[in-house]
């Protein structure tokens, strides 16, 4: 099977096949360890805004918590609501899941490298269309959210399914809106050619707009509060997962704090200069990835910090943000880009 | 590996068609819908046009769709049977559909077979990179285009401007005046819809429920005419 089969995208570098699955592998295996980390930095941090421990009970320091946990859900039995579409129903998490890791493999974690005298990018891939990769992915994962709020036949869940899908017509338009600006400036897709054009100066100071706009669309994106609506648990129990249990819900779970850690890692590559360090500090390639996942460290710490702040939006306070701010901000951004782009250009 | 893509993307987007217009259930015709346009996007992929194939799918299984499965989810459950077709409607969709099918094969005998031992048409690889479609799409194509997107604004005020006349088709004589028995027992500021865009009506000062029982409230017989005509939400 020679590269050239695999290939079913245009890529700007392309390597062996066993490089790609290895590459998949691995990328694979990071998030799943990232993410015990964060729930456990999650649980810990908001302990300690809300003036209490958090987890401290089991391991050091209470650090194998999302282990003990893990166990937990995987040794419950399997149940479903009599009123739940079976196929369906167990469909919906592995939708979720799959989009959520397939769009983690477009985050960059550093540059073509050379290891072993093969070139390999520190990416899962490095497609031409670039971020509608991530789009096309989170159009999929919405039907992972509806499947499992219609087939749980649960009024709560259908509910949750059902917010959730306004929410996310809504934000996903601004939040594609303010990447513009970036492209504009950067003037390619390509990912790591966005975080090369950002040497010298990142995105974050000339396209600050666009960065507002893209973190507030974010946080909606990936249901996390204030934009928790779909599972408000005053009003709608857990929302579309309310009927889910054991590694189901694990799996509903996984993607969402994969998506948390993607929008997280898409700010860092198009604002925050991805690998790069500022005051042309330029350490050895083996230190790229390590910059990402600092720099991946500071906006879990934003998410978390956000989540123990802000009280729950209204729903029509939600509706009236996002199209009456974020959208006209959004359009202004890159229509006041698209001159400055035009007129530098020019000059 | 491209043939193999080829033929289970191929299936999949017969097997969707099919379902379509085949399952009883609206919610699965439009599920199986949204199955036929990935099936598309993948057929997309493997003609090297990825940036249709991605917006097949933003566009279309995530936006279009979107609005299909929340309508057919709230109002399908209700009546999962399509009504029984009137005769008339039958006899003619046959004639309509042997029409195409004919079309179809003048096409397919016409022009399509010559293709299948051609090698196909030449290959550029720069050929349907989104920067190639975009200057073609603002150079050769800035007519079409600009008429297209027109077309769509017009269609979005449309769309707007229909909504605002839900309430009834006679703008004349909109019922948005109309005050319930709900709004008269409900004291304000206890967080309707309304005032949560408009803001609270400016009641006086005097806290809500301190009016004693059976008196008229003020802001109620004051406000009930000077509301805003378009508030709904």
């Amino acid at each position: 099977m020679s590269a050239d089969a695999l290939m079913l995208a245009r890529v700007d570098l392309v390597e062996a096949w066993w490089v790609q699955i290895l590459k998949a592998l691995i990328i694979f295996f990071i998030a799943l360890q990232i993410l015990p980390a964060v729930i456990i930095m999650e649980r810990k941090l908001m302990g300690r805004m809300q003036m209490r421990y958090g987890p401290n009970r089991v391991g050091p320091f209470g650090a194998l918590q999302p282990m003990a946990e893990i166990v937990k859900f995987a040794l419950k039995q399997d149940s479903r609501p009599r009123t739940a579409i079976g196929l369906l129903y167990v469909l919906a998490p592995a939708i979720s899941i799959l989009t959520a890791v397939s769009a983690f493999a477009i985050v960059p974690f550093g540059d073509a490298v050379d290891i072993f005298g093969a070139k390999v990018g520190l990416y899962g891939i490095d497609v031409s269309i670039g971020v509608l990769y991530v789009f096309a992915f989170g159009a999929i994962a919405f039907y992972g959210l509806m499947l499992g709020g219609w087939a749980s036949g649960s009024k709560y869940s259908f509910l949750g399914a059902m917010r959730s899908a306004a929410q996310l017509i809504s934000y996903e338009v601004s939040q594609g809106l303010a990447l513009v600006g970036v492209l504009m400036t950067a003037q390619t897709l390509s990912l790591t050619g966005i975080v090369q054009a950002q040497e010298g100066m990142w995105y974050i100071v000339p396209q600050f707009v666009g960065f507002i706009v893209f973190m507030v669309a974010g946080f909606a994106e990936t249901n996390r509060a204030p934009f928790d609506l779909p599972e408000a648990d005053a009003e709608l129990v857990q929302g579309y997962m309310t009927e889910y249990g054991g590694t189901k819900m694990v799996a509903f779970l996984f993607a969402e704090y994969l998506n948390m850690l993607t929008v997280s890692l898409l700010a860092v590559t198009f604002f925050l200069g991805g690998w790069q360090l500022p005051f042309g500090i330029d350490p050895p390639t083996w230190v790229d990835p390590l910059v990402v996942l600092g720099k991946l460290y500071l906006f879990v710490f934003f998410f978390i910090w956000v989540r123990a702040t802000l009280p729950r939006l209204r729903y029509d306070q939600l509706m009236s943000l996002g199209w009456k701010i974020l959208l006209p901000l959004a359009t202004l951004n890159a229509l006041v880009t698209a001159i400055v782009v035009v007129v530098v250009d020019n000059n | 590996m491209a043939e193999l893509l080829f033929f289970v993307a191929a299936t999949g987007a017969i097997a969707g068609a099919i379902g379509v217009i085949a399952l009883q259930n609206p919610f699965y015709s439009v599920l199986s819908l949204v199955g036929h346009l990935l099936s598309l996007a993948a057929l997309f992929l493997l003609l090297r046009a990825e940036f249709i194939a991605a917006a097949q799918v933003v566009v279309y299984a995530g936006a279009v769709m979107v609005l299909y499965v929340f309508v057919v989810a709230y109002v399908g459950g209700a009546e999962p049977q399509i009504r029984p077709f009137a005769p008339g409607l039958r006899r003619l969709s046959v004639l309509f559909g042997a029409v195409i099918l004919i079309e179809l094969w003048i096409a397919l005998l016409g022009t399509g077979l010559k293709a299948v031992d051609g090698e196909g048409a030449p290959f550029d690889p720069a050929f349907g990179t989104p920067a190639q479609l975009g200057e073609a799409l603002l150079t050769k194509f800035l007519l079409p285009f600009e008429l297209a997107s027109l077309l769509l604004l017009v269609a979005a005020v449309g769309a707007v401007v229909l909504a605002r006349r839900r309430r009834g088709t006679d703008l004349e004589h909109d019922d948005g005046d109309a005050v319930s028995v709900i709004d008269a027992l409900r004291p304000a500021g206890t967080g309707t819809m309304k005032e949560g865009v408009s803001g609270l009506p400016d009641v006086g000062g005097e806290p809500p429920g301190s009016h004693p029982k059976g008196t008229t409230r003020p802001e109620i017989a004051a406000g009930a005419g000077d509301r805003e005509h378009e508030g709904g939400w």
